[in-house]
């Protein structure tokens, strides 16, 4: 007797809990997980995006389109974008982990400092982009200044490897204070007495960073290598300021193939192919990165 | 000069000169917005105070693409109306998970959780084709409901991964007062979690305070509302070599954001680790 009392209890109990999903499960359904099923399903066809011509089933002809690549047109937005995710990783990572050991104390001009290396992250990344263009573009500040001290012009946007390199120090510029600010707050939950135990057995500052400080961050690395890539790995904003893509295609991202190129020329079922695989790749990723860095962590746990 | 002294000075010299190429940027737009083009061009890095004027800072400040007055007042209502419901239905949302057993509910929070692999500009293509067969496509309804809807994934997480810590006494105590679940959640327990909705207020808000392609492609080019971000697009993206448009232009859609940031530094940092801390 008193169980069914507690059963229906638990049951009622239930009901309730699932009513208080409802608004923001109808929300997040709505428009992120049925759009996720309708990318897929247009993935599969071929599609303008005009309402009176339905799309046709084409099967895997897009998949096949983007990975056979047949006149060249998508893969370079496939290098475009592991370049920027490969070196932005390894630039944020290092920039914000080298700034971090060296802003770890709590001073005035410390916190000044962070506050300086992090401001860029709350301006928009089209705005990022635009005030760069207006420093490093052929016209712009740079390139005046160097012409008026008799120095021939640098180009930065005008040539395809520069402009790449500039569009991914750019990047690296605006975004790695937020992993700063990560590993900052990761440097605090390190031990230390365990520091000062390392120093007082003869250790180096190198030794105690490789032996007590970098084991201890393992969680956090793993943190801050996965924003710094999900983030990399969508860039488009920045490049529609800084480069619109150009010169030719060479900053040209996944994302602005799928938005300025594809989507923009009424490819919808294209587009959605490579949202497709974008979704897919940036999940694939995050995964793999999070299992390779539990051995890491375990070891974080050893140390603590 | 002892060795640790050494090592804090050049630790000082090295994060100074650090702070001043970040702060170039920011100098070079400043006082080219009072310089005419020609001497932007001869001179980028100078101000003549003698020529110095305000003349192109007003011509950005009446500049139709980029109405600065109701941009800022769309995109600070975008900031509000957005978290105002990826928040009001992330409370209840994350406390029913968090405090129901069983199977179903862990599979909720995955469901939930995947979201936040999935990026909002790559989805909004198909989340347009959704807008449209609901009518919502151009409104501001429509766009705030997806960019909340991009933001529910974080927020939800964070907020059930708060209320777990949250000792189930309080909430087991004011059931056998009989108070009812929903007085208990907004009554008693959303009350202790404000320093997890001030983290999440802060990151949706810097999120869609500087989205771009979501109002860009659900309002469209020519809808009346412009965010900042699309203002500045519009005022700019034709004009990127006159510099007489772009440095005013640019001044003016971040000023007031670099104040708030610098008044508001301690918490929007904070708030940002104590987020991924929890995350």
């Amino acid at each position: 007797m008193a169980r069914t009392t507690s059963s229906r209890r638990g049951f009622a109990g239930s009901l309730v809990s699932g009513l208080m999903t409802i608004p923001a499960a109808a929300v997040y359904t709505g428009l992120t997980v049925v759009p996720v099923g309708f990318a897929v399903y247009y993935s599969f066809t071929q599609y303008n995006g005009i309402p009176s011509q339905p799309p046709t089933w084409v099967g895997f002809e897009n998949y096949a389109r983007i990975i056979q690549d047949p006149i060249g047109d998508l893969r370079p937005a496939v290098v475009v974008t592991a370049l920027i995710a490969v070196a932005g990783a390894f630039l944020v990572n290092g920039a914000a982990l080298g700034l971090a050991l060296l802003l770890r104390r709590t001073t005035p001009f410390n916190t000044f400092a962070r506050v300086v290396m992090f401001y860029p992250h709350v301006l928009s990344a089209l705005i990022v982009g635009f005030l760069w263009q207006a420093i490093l573009g052929p016209q712009g500040a740079v390139n005046n200044l160097l012409e008026s001290r008799g120095a021939s012009s640098l180009p930065f946007l005008a040539d395809p490897d520069w402009a790449l390199t500039t569009l991914i120090v750019v990047i690296v510029w605006a975004q790695f204070g937020v992993q700063l600010v990560l590993y900052l707050a990761g440097l605090q939950a390190v031990s230390p007495e365990l520091q000062e135990a390392a120093r007082l057995d003869g250790a180096g500052s190198v030794q105690v960073f490789r032996h007590v400080t970098w084991p201890a961050l393992a969680p956090t690395v793993t943190v801050t290598i996965v924003t710094s890539v999900l983030s990399l790995l969508k860039v488009y904003d920045v490049v529609l300021g800084l480069t619109n893509g150009g010169p030719g295609d060479a900053t040209q991202t996944w994302a602005y193939e799928i938005l300025a190129v594809s989507f923009a020329n009424n490819k919808v079922g294209l587009a959605c192919a490579q949202a497709v695989l974008l979704v897919l790749v940036a999940g694939i990723l995050s995964f793999t990165i999070i299992a390779l860095r539990r051995r890491a962590e375990e070891g974080a746990e050893a140390v603590g | 000069m002892t060795r640790t002294s050494v090592r804090s000075a050049v630790r000082v010299a090295v994060v100074a000169v650090l702070s001043v190429a970040m702060l170039v940027p920011m100098y070079i737009m400043v006082v080219n917005a009072f310089k005419p083009q020609q001497e932007i061009l001869l001179s980028p890095l100078g101000l003549d105070l003698a020529t110095a004027t305000t003349e192109h800072l007003a011509a950005a400040w009446q500049n139709t693409s980029f109405p600065v007055v109701e941009g800022y007042a769309v995109t600070l209502f975008l900031v509000l109306a957005c978290n105002v419901v990826a928040i009001g239905t992330s409370v209840p949302a994350a406390y029913a998970i968090a405090r129901t057993p069983g199977p179903l509910f862990r599979f909720l929070l995955f469901f939930f959780v995947a979201g936040m692999f999935v990026p909002a500009q790559i989805i909004l293509v198909p989340a347009i084709f959704v807008l449209r067969a609901t009518g919502l496509m151009g409104t501001l309804p429509g766009l705030v409901l997806f960019m909340a809807s991009t933001m529910i994934p974080f927020t939800l997480f964070v907020f059930s991964g708060y209320i777990r810590m949250l000792p189930r006494s309080l909430d087991e105590a004011a059931s056998i007062d009989g108070a009812s679940r929903q007085r208990i959640l907004w009554t008693i327990v959303f009350p202790l979690m404000r320093p997890i909705v001030a983290t999440a207020f802060i990151l949706n808000a810097l999120s869609a305070w500087n989205d771009f392609v979501s109002p860009q492609l659900i309002l469209g080019p020519g809808s009346e509302f412009k965010t900042i971000t699309t203002g500045v697009y519009a005022a700019v993206s034709t004009y990127t070599t006159n510099y007489e448009i772009v440095f005013p232009t640019l001044l003016l859609a971040v000023v007031p954001i670099l104040v708030i940031f610098v008044v508001m530094q301690r918490h929007i940092m904070g708030g940002l680790s104590a987020g991924a801390v929890k995350g």
